[in-house]
């Protein structure tokens, strides 16, 4: 082991159970998260993650520091630097021998060795591996890459479940780390015969994003190349076979020209290839998620979820009718005043849900009266209600007006609820995947403290975040902002991954147990490096991880 | 027993006091100035300290210190010495009271092998105790009766759990002195006489290494006139005093500017204080009471602007130089090198330790570094003297 300095404790700055400073040498290269091993009494070793790094000379004040420049020359030359060291303040995190006493002054501090990290860490032996990235410490000659390990049933049940990524667009690859875990997912239940089955429904919100993760990654200039053999070598390191997502099957909206409510650019061809369908809404099927269309409306005296409720269940004239434009004129008449015997129910607020409800259902082309299963057409409750294990549905919502977007997300949430609580009646019990992990980016619009208390999304997730780690329903959301998210949500993730984000966002309390270190470095991560916090884990991990392989568009 | 005290007592055969134990120094600083205001030297008259008889007044060194800023500095060692003394008790010996003192002595050369790394070299560290002459029940064999007695202390428990040692038993003249005070400065002597040979032989061992060269020469902390210097007449040793000191600067931060003297032996302390920054004074060769048939060459440089400083005298440094060759003896230095160490001491100028020392402007920081080294290496007062 390379000793790199000594334990200090002064009357000042003493040891304590949960903390120790040694010094370095000022020019040794160690970041925050690096781990460093101590002797201690008992033949035992305490480990430490280095959380701050100061440098310090005998420098009295600052005016010293001038006057050694002869009186603020710039230019004045020494032949003696300043002594100075660094000092280093680390937590504890472990004791071989569960010994937890201060360390003791002038203790030789060393770096680990991998073995040692992962005791540290909490790594070794791991039950129910799944790869979740690796962890690099030191710097050149000393430096060492260690691959981390998930306990599965931290991340997707049945102990802990749910994943909260977050971090700003772009620079924190929120997508592409959520891709890499399930690829890791799909990957482990392929490979192995395990009691348990796993299958997985992403959402497509953004772009092309996840609009071809069974194709593999195409890589022209040198640069990609090279970068993506290194992406497969980490994922072997790691484990994973280097292929894109299999069984993959994706969902469009309907419109009679494809092209014009998806930003996918291969839509037919998926079609013809068997693995792309288009997805409409049909009255009579999907009238009971009609509220999910209003969920973002703010109801106080919840006369648009009476109106929901009239409709769904056919009072009066609303038994009669099958298709949505008929739908919508039969609202129209209730609109017109006198023309509505119901007494609970102002014709302002009729007209209120007319507006609302004829906007999103002109816009979009999603709501029709009939689908063809030929014509490789589906409605998306059917499609999840016989989701088959190891399957991946890719639902693309990307270019769908908000209000549709929530009313599908809703919409599958509860189809999933549904399959899972056994109220589909033509389906084996063990056919069913024990597992089904969802995938949204854009959580905010969701699950945000701004959502209407009572918006049907939100009790649904709200619903899964806290049921449906026992029902097999895992969800692994992003989003942005962190401190927007509903504290129900957030608190039920046992996983929680931290991308790059700003000065502002870490400052709110959701960051308050972050030590200030990992704060400002949470501003300065680079792309493809997260800081991980999950129940096995005996403290936060600055993890990487490989650039996803499949099919990447990068005009998005 | 396992305390240093009854030991002694048992041993001496006498009483002791159990008195207050305190630490004996009044500031923990160098004596230098206490020293050189005693420091009996005079003047070598009609004779230069350097080859340049033309110099009258100062000289400015600044052009040479810019140019030589980037090379490699000229000093490679520093060695400095300091000692820590405590009074521990009182001693009954024939009626008389005599004071019990101990101290610690540390006496470190640190090396500057680059401009970051600075290390030690060799470090002397010893504990001792000074008793008076007369403790020692037997007149002839005293010497064996202290070096036994040094023994019997390191075998105490309580020095052993300590992980310390003492070095020697240091003795002081109990012969009648007019105030019961004077026995305490002898004492104390006595261990700053130690001090000193620590100081000399690591010279000795750095010489002996070969490690002092026209390329890597000393600065000592202090004058280089030692007070238990070699006699005239011990040529053996004299020839062997000025080897070790061939390239040894002595530069002394406080010195009594009353015995600055020039050529003709007047006072010139009001030139000293005049001195412009980064002037020196001429070189005057002065000959030692203490050091037999040796001469120094000694000049002033001043290293802070005045402005700057508390005192006409802060900021200024005297640099002391054994003369060597009988060349040297005879026409002095070569000016020539005289400026290149002075351009070397005033490039040694910063860093400064500005609110650590209140001597900053004279102090040198790799001195200061050796000398914050060797006080760490200092057992606590309260440590120290609960081992008596």
């Amino acid at each position: 082991m390379k000793q790199i300095g000594k334990i200090l404790a002064t009357e000042k700055v003493p040891t304590t159970i949960d903390e120790f400073f040694f010094w370095t040498d000022k020019e040794l290269i160690l970041k925050p998260f690096d781990v460093v091993r101590v002797t201690h009494i008992k033949e035992s070793v305490t480990f430490g993650v280095v959380e701050e790094i100061s440098h310090l000379t005998d420098n009295t004040s600052f005016l010293a520091g001038y006057i050694s420049s002869d009186f603020g020359d710039v230019s004045a030359q020494a032949y003696t630097q300043r002594i100075g060291m660094n000092y280093v303040k680390a937590k504890v995190v472990a004791n071989s021998r569960d010994i937890y006493t201060p360390v003791l002054d002038g203790m030789p501090v060393s770096l680990a060795d991998e073995d040692d990290v992962k005791k540290a860490l909490g790594l070794k032996d791991i039950k129910n591996p799944l790869p979740c990235g690796y962890i690099e410490m030191y710097e050149a000659p000393d430096n060492i890459t260690i691959p981390v390990n998930f306990n599965s049933h931290f991340l997707i049940g049945p102990e802990g479940a749910h994943l909260n990524i977050s971090g700003i667009s772009g620079l924190a690859s929120k997508t592409s780390y959520a891709m890499f875990l399930l690829k890791a997912i799909q990957d482990q239940y392929l490979k192995e015969s395990q009691k348990e089955s796993v299958a997985f429904v992403f959402l497509n919100v953004k772009g092309r994003d996840l609009l071809a993760i069974d194709e593999d990654f195409e890589a022209f200039t040198k640069d990609e190349q090279e970068e993506y053999q290194h992406s497969i070598d980490t994922h072997k390191m790691l484990g994973i076979t280097p292929t894109p997502f299999k069984n993959v099957k994706y969902f469009y909206p309907y419109s009679k020209d494809v092209y014009s409510s998806t930003y996918g650019k291969d839509v037919k061809n998926q079609m013809t290839q068997g693995k792309a369908e288009q997805y409409k809404y049909i009255f009579e099927d999907d009238k009971e998620s009609l509220d999910l269309l209003f969920s973002n409306i703010d109801d106080p005296n919840q006369t648009m979820e009476s109106i929901v409720n009239v409709i769904a269940t056919g009072q009066g004239k609303f038994a009669d009718i099958t298709t949505w434009t008929d739908l919508l004129s039969e609202i129209k008449e209730h609109t017109t005043a006198g023309n509505t015997k119901d007494k609970e129910i102002t014709v302002l607020s009729w007209r209120k849900f007319f507006r609302l409800f004829r906007k999103t259902i002109e816009k979009t082309t999603i709501f029709q009266n009939s689908y063809k299963k030929e014509n490789k057409e589906t409605r998306l409750q059917e499609a999840i209600k016989n989701i088959r294990k190891n399957d991946a549905f890719v639902i693309d919502i990307a270019k769908l007006d908000e209000e549709t977007q929530g009313f599908v997300f809703g919409d599958v949430m509860r189809a999933i609820y549904d399959l899972k609580l056994g109220q589909i009646d033509d389906r084996e019990e063990s056919d069913i995947p024990s597992k089904i992990i969802i995938f949204i980016d854009e959580l905010n619009k969701y699950g945000s403290k701004d959502v209407p208390k009572n918006s049907p999304i939100l009790r649904q997730l709200l619903d899964i975040t806290e049921r449906g780690r026992s029902l097999g329903i895992i969800l692994f959301a992003a989003e942005q902002f962190k401190s927007d998210i509903h504290d129900r949500v957030k608190g039920n993730c046992a996983t929680h991954a931290y991308g790059r984000t700003n000065a502002i966002e870490v400052s709110k309390s959701d960051y308050q147990f972050v030590p200030l270190v990992y704060k400002s470095m949470l501003t300065r991560l680079k792309q493809g490096e997260y800081i991980l916090q999950n129940p096995i884990f005996r403290s936060l991990l600055n993890i990487k991880f490989p650039k996803p392989l499949y099919k990447q568009f990068k005009n998005g | 027993m396992d305390k240093i005290l009854p030991l002694l007592e048992s041993e001496t055969e006498k009483t002791c006091y159990k008195s207050l134990r305190y630490c004996a120094d009044e500031e923990l600083r160098l004596p230098t100035l206490s020293y050189d205001e005693t420091q009996a030297f005079t003047v070598v008259k009609d004779k230069h300290g350097e080859t340049d008889t033309t110099l009258k007044t100062t000289k400015p060194i600044s052009t040479i210190a810019k140019t030589i800023i980037n090379d490699e500095p000229l000093f490679r060692y520093f060695l400095d010495g300091s000692r820590r003394t405590y009074k521990i008790d009182d001693i009954e010996i024939n009626r008389r009271i005599y004071p019990i003192m101990a101290g610690q002595i540390g006496v470190a050369c640190c090396e500057r092998k680059t401009a970051s790394q600075f290390k030690c070299a060799e470090l002397e560290n010893n504990l001792v105790l000074a008793l008076p002459t007369a403790s020692s029940p037997d007149f002839k064999n005293s010497e064996q009766f202290f070096n036994s007695l040094t023994n019997k202390i390191n075998q105490l428990k309580r020095v052993e759990n300590a992980s310390v040692q003492f070095s020697k038993i240091l003795t002081y003249s109990s012969a009648v002195q007019e105030d019961n005070n004077k026995y305490e400065q002898l004492g104390i002597a006595t261990i700053q006489d130690e001090m000193v040979e620590c100081e000399k032989k690591i010279v000795s061992y750095l010489h002996k290494k070969s490690l002092l060269s026209q390329s890597g020469y000393l600065i000592k902390d202090g004058s280089l006139q030692y007070t238990n210097s070699p006699k005239s007449g011990d040529y053996k040793e004299l020839t062997k005093y000025r080897n070790h000191y061939r390239c040894v600067i002595g530069v002394s931060k406080l010195f009594n500017p009353e015995l600055c003297k020039d050529k003709s032996g007047k006072s010139n302390a009001d030139k000293i204080a005049q001195l412009l920054l980064y002037h020196r004074t001429p070189v005057f060769m002065y000959q030692s009471e203490r050091v037999g048939n040796t001469n120094f060459a000694i000049w002033y440089v001043r290293i802070r602007d005045r402005k700057h400083t508390e005192s006409p005298f802060a900021g200024v440094l005297k640099l002391e130089k054994i003369l060597i060759t009988d060349d040297e003896n005879e026409n002095g230095l070569d000016s020539a090198e005289v400026d290149l160490i002075t351009a070397n001491i005033i490039n040694e100028r910063n860093p400064v330790c500005y609110g650590k020392d209140s001597r900053w402007a004279n102090h040198l920081y790799p001195v200061y570094l050796t000398e914050s080294f060797i006080k760490s290496k200092y057992l606590s007062d309260i440590h120290f003297l609960n081992l008596f």
